[in-house]
């Protein structure tokens, strides 16, 4: 709990109308999209970096945990109030500061929508690559908290790769600068990369430097269709071992396309057991040769079709589909787990046929797609949570998974981070030692512990308010 | 109706992904998660679960929803928030009462076939006291404060002569009739009757009656040129949509009922009209709204419902209009200018209530202007019904993207078909400093466009 001494600074600090304690609007900053709620004790809306450095200041006076939010859209709860606090919501800073088409870099605030920033880039024949399926809500401060991926990572990288500076608020309280407005830059240690994908943990962003590039003159989407869920696997693999980069190479299951709604109106065959969605980009000639290149190789391996997307009506269309996946899961059942996998390219049929059988071992409804072109594929587990004999069948699968994709040279979490669903299994990947570097990281920057706390490394016992599944 | 104890289910289909943020039109403005759909929908939760009460808070984030229906087409789960917050608004005007103006004018006033008119009558006498013309545009600006109505809007005028009014003074011609309609004919004005052309009831819906009886007449010649023979009930009541939405459920139904009983005396093949709100409620909601109230009533509304259409699906999939029915109701359209450019406005209530998206647009072509479509032509005009009168500022704000859009197209015209969304974006762009003409697409077909 905040004392009346401790609201009334946030008051002044932020203005009347920009904090509240009401437990309506509480609710609404409880929970995020991995549907688990911890009420926070008040949600401050800041406008600039000195409002936030004063907050963060006052916390470590007083003691309180401050947690940063965006759109409230991960898939880890990076953003969950877990032990209550002030709930940092960035919604008010969303401004685009500069784009700079001579430089090609672009400078914005945490709160700017991803998918508004790419169009506004866009118009000017820009392009900033990053596309995780959420981009028409998520935020570009989440994206760089978490290191967000999408599919595009296959040929253009994540996140990290575009950001080449930050503003942040140190968990302390003082500003720094790191990085630079350049291309290059190799003053001191990189702190830009630390604090990417650092999950809120590490600082607060307030400005973001990112890299734009030109947008491509052309893409051609098309979509092939397999009857057997190893021949997709291996189309997947060859196409990138063919030393095609195209950029995106999207794998979904049956069980999982089949929840969107949309689906039904795309006249697939009935006996489909997986489709490859891929995409090429660049030079209208080369992407004719790779385009044709890659429906020869998905013929020579099994695939029943192979479609091209006409016109811009189709390919928003296939991508609409593509991007209602996760949430539209909940059909299968009410709840998720929700794994983010990578291996190495290569083992991509090894993962997917490896996550079938732990899943049929277990007996459980078993859902799987994503970016098999990078080896990130999204495995997600079905159940109701009230069933505890499902949900404890479900943690044993989930161990398995995770010794199967780490077997295989991969990593536990490639894009959604570890928040606070997969902390648990992090010392599955990780040594004591690297551990405890991190650690002492986050204790150097943040030694009263008042960032996030309760996230990635597992020491708190967590109490969900809505008691939700802890996995 | 389905109170709120009965979305509890649809409340949990809610896996709280966010989607919704990206589209929703109240959140674009204010920004704030509890002003998003997923935010209202786990606050109904969060009150079922007896976390919270109909607090101050929870009712100003009911009120702040236009009712757009862009979370649920977005939603992957398909979760109907807006009507879970139609049901939340039900519930607090159950438990907390409406304020007396709002109560004193859904049920008193819309529900009464007397005093609706008068009112509306007394009013449109009044206002060239209260309003001063805005010089070269058809609306009106208010010269004193008046309750709801804020002092920037610009609204247009009342109509000297309402349409039903007009219409009660060309009674039916003789001969023709159907068994109980020789009873009511002096209830009905029957445009045009010709045995063997499809029957259509013609439902007029407020703001058509009171405020733009122009785009009434032109459905009226449209509808005919296309081979219908028309009857207009004129008992006929307003819709209700305007007291569902603010919660009040039992006018709603009673209006609902009493428009049944107007249309059920008459032998139709359609029941149609040129309101977009109005016929998605026509059509949709009082098949709800009258669930309950027995075998009987529900075999009625049924049957009644099956028969409505909006005019645009009417005309293109129904009568089947062709251009040479129109070239018959417009001898000079080979005058108008070649050049005009047309761009078209999807009502939400259209769209996404009812699914209509290309009959407006082909009749549009068919009228021989040129279409060219805005950025957004399906975001929400910001109107929202009552939302429009208790949120003005709000509303405009919502709106300022719409008028930007139609700015940006460099069209003569934005056609829509629906007078509410009319109203709001010559309001919009009224503010904008653009001159683009506002019409109903049926205006638009029977050329009178020059009469608003």
């Amino acid at each position: 709990m905040l004392s009346q001494n401790v609201i009334r600074e946030l008051t002044r600090i932020a203005g009347e109308e920009n904090i509240s304690t009401s437990k309506e609007d509480l609710i609404c900053y409880s929970y995020d999209a991995t549907n688990q709620k911890f009420l926070p004790d008040a949600v401050v809306f800041p406008k600039n970096v000195d409002e936030i450095s004063l907050i963060i200041q006052m916390a470590n006076r007083e003691g309180f945990p401050v947690v940063p939010r965006g759109a409230g859209s991960g898939f880890s709860g990076g953003s969950l109030p877990v032990e209550g606090g002030v709930v940092v919501s960035l919604e008010r800073m969303n401004k685009i500061l500069k784009i700079d088409a001579d430089n090609l870099i672009a400078v914005v605030e945490p709160g700017v929508v991803t998918g508004e920033f790419q169009w506004e880039v866009e118009r000017l024949g820009l392009f900033y690559p990053p596309d995780p399926s959420s981009l028409k809500f998520c935020t570009i401060g989440g994206n760089a908290a978490e290191c967000a991926g999408g599919p595009r990572a296959v040929k253009y990288g994540v996140t990290k790769d575009y950001v080449l500076g930050l503003e942040v608020v140190l968990p302390t309280g003082e500003i720094i600068n790191t990085g630079a407005q350049t291309l290059k830059g190799v003053v001191g240690y990189d702190l830009t990369k630390l604090m990417v994908g650092s999950e809120g943990t590490l600082g607060i962003v307030t400005k973001i430097v990112l890299k734009l590039l030109p947008l491509p003159e052309a893409t051609k989407t098309m979509l092939a269709v397999f009857s057997d869920i190893r021949d997709a696997a291996t189309v997947a693999s060859k196409i990138i071992s063919s030393k095609i980069i195209p950029s995106t190479l999207e794998f979904m299951d049956k069980s999982s396309i089949s929840c969107v709604d949309d689906y039904a109106s795309m006249g697939l065959p009935a006996d489909i057991e997986a489709v490859l969605l891929i995409e090429v980009d660049g030079d209208r000639d080369l992407i004719e040769k790779q385009a044709a290149l890659i429906q020869k190789i998905c013929r020579d391996n099994g695939a029943k079709e192979v479609r091209i997307a006409g016109d811009k009506k189709e390919v928003k269309k296939l991508w609409q589909v593509r991007r209602a996946i996760s949430p539209a899961l909940a059909k299968l059942k009410p709840n998720k787990i929700n794994e983010d996998i990578v291996v190495p390219r290569s083992k991509i049929p090894d993962a997917i046929i490896g996550v079938r059988m732990v899943a049929e071992k277990y007996n459980l409804i078993n859902a799987n797609f994503g970016h098999a072109g990078d080896g990130n594929i999204h495995v997600n587990i079905m159940i109701d949570k009230t069933n505890t004999d499902e949900l404890r069948r479900a943690e044993k699968a989930v161990k398995e998974i995770f010794e199967l994709v780490l077997g295989l040279g991969g990593t536990i979490s490639g894009e959604h981070g570890i928040g606070i669903s997969k902390m648990p299994y992090i010392g599955m990947e990780l040594s004591h030692t690297a551990i405890d570097v991190m650690k002492k990281i986050k204790q150097v920057l943040d030694p009263k512990g008042i960032l996030n706390p309760g996230k990635i490394f597992p020491h708190t016992q967590l109490t969900s308010c809505n008691s939700n599944l802890q996995v | 109706m389905k109170d709120l104890k009965q979305f509890s289910d649809e409340i949990n289909k809610c896996v709280l992904c966010g989607t919704c943020r990206g589209v929703c039109p109240t959140f674009g403005v204010i920004n704030r998660e509890p002003a998003s759909a997923r935010g209202k929908a786990a606050l109904c939760g969060a009150y079922l679960n007896k976390e919270i009460e109909l607090s101050d808070v929870f009712i100003k984030q009911m009120n702040e929803c236009v009712q757009c229906m862009a979370c649920k087409t977005a939603c992957p789960n398909d979760v109907n928030v807006p009507d879970i917050i139609l049901s939340a608004r039900a519930e607090i005007a159950k438990e907390k009462g409406l304020p007396f103006v709002k109560s004193f004018i859904l049920g008193n006033i819309l529900d009464s076939a007397r005093l609706m008119p008068a009112t509306m009558k007394f009013a449109s006498k009044l206002q060239g006291f209260l309003f001063k013309d805005v010089p070269e545009e058809s609306g009106l600006h208010r010269r004193f404060p008046l309750p709801l109505i804020d002092e920037r809007r610009l609204v247009p005028p009342l109509a000297e002569r309402f349409f039903l009014e007009v219409r009660s003074q060309k009674p039916a011609p003789a001969g023709n009739k159907h068994g109980s309609e020789a009873r009511s004919q002096e209830n009905s004005s029957q445009f045009t009757v010709h045995s063997s052309r499809p029957r259509i009831g013609f439902f007029a819906g407020c703001l058509i009656n009171y405020m733009l009886p122009s785009i009434g007449e032109a459905s009226l010649k449209v509808l005919e040129s296309a081979g219908a023979s028309v009857i207009v009930p004129l008992d006929q009541h307003c819709c209700g949509m305007p007291a569902l939405g603010s919660g009040d459920i039992e006018t709603a139904k009673s209006l609902a009922l009493k428009n049944l009983e107007a249309f059920e005396q008459y032998e139709l093949d359609y029941i149609t009209t040129a309101c977009a709100t109005c016929s998605d409620g026509l059509k949709r909601r009082f098949k709800e709204l009258l669930y309950d109230e027995g075998e009987d009533v529900r075999k009625r509304v049924e049957r009644f419902s099956s028969k409505v259409r909006d005019i645009t699906e009417l005309l293109i999939n129904e009568l089947r209009i062709t251009n040479y029915e129109l070239r018959i109701l417009n001898p000079k359209s080979e005058i108008r200018n070649p050049k005009s450019i047309v761009t078209y406005h999807d009502p939400c209530h259209l769209r996404r209530g009812q699914g209509i998206a290309d009959e407006p647009r082909e009749l549009i072509e068919m009228s021989g202007a040129k279409l060219k479509e805005m950025s957004h032509p399906c975001r929400c005009c910001g109107l929202g019904g009552s939302f429009n009168i208790t949120n003005y500022d709000f509303s405009m704000e919502i709106n300022r993207n719409k008028a930007e859009d139609i700015k940006n197209t460099g069209a003569d015209i934005v056609a829509t078909a629906c007078p509410g969304c009319m109203i709001q974006i010559k309001d919009g762009l009224h503010q904008l400093g653009a001159d683009t003409k506002v019409v109903h697409v049926v205006e638009l077909l029977a050329d009178n466009t020059n009469r608003q």
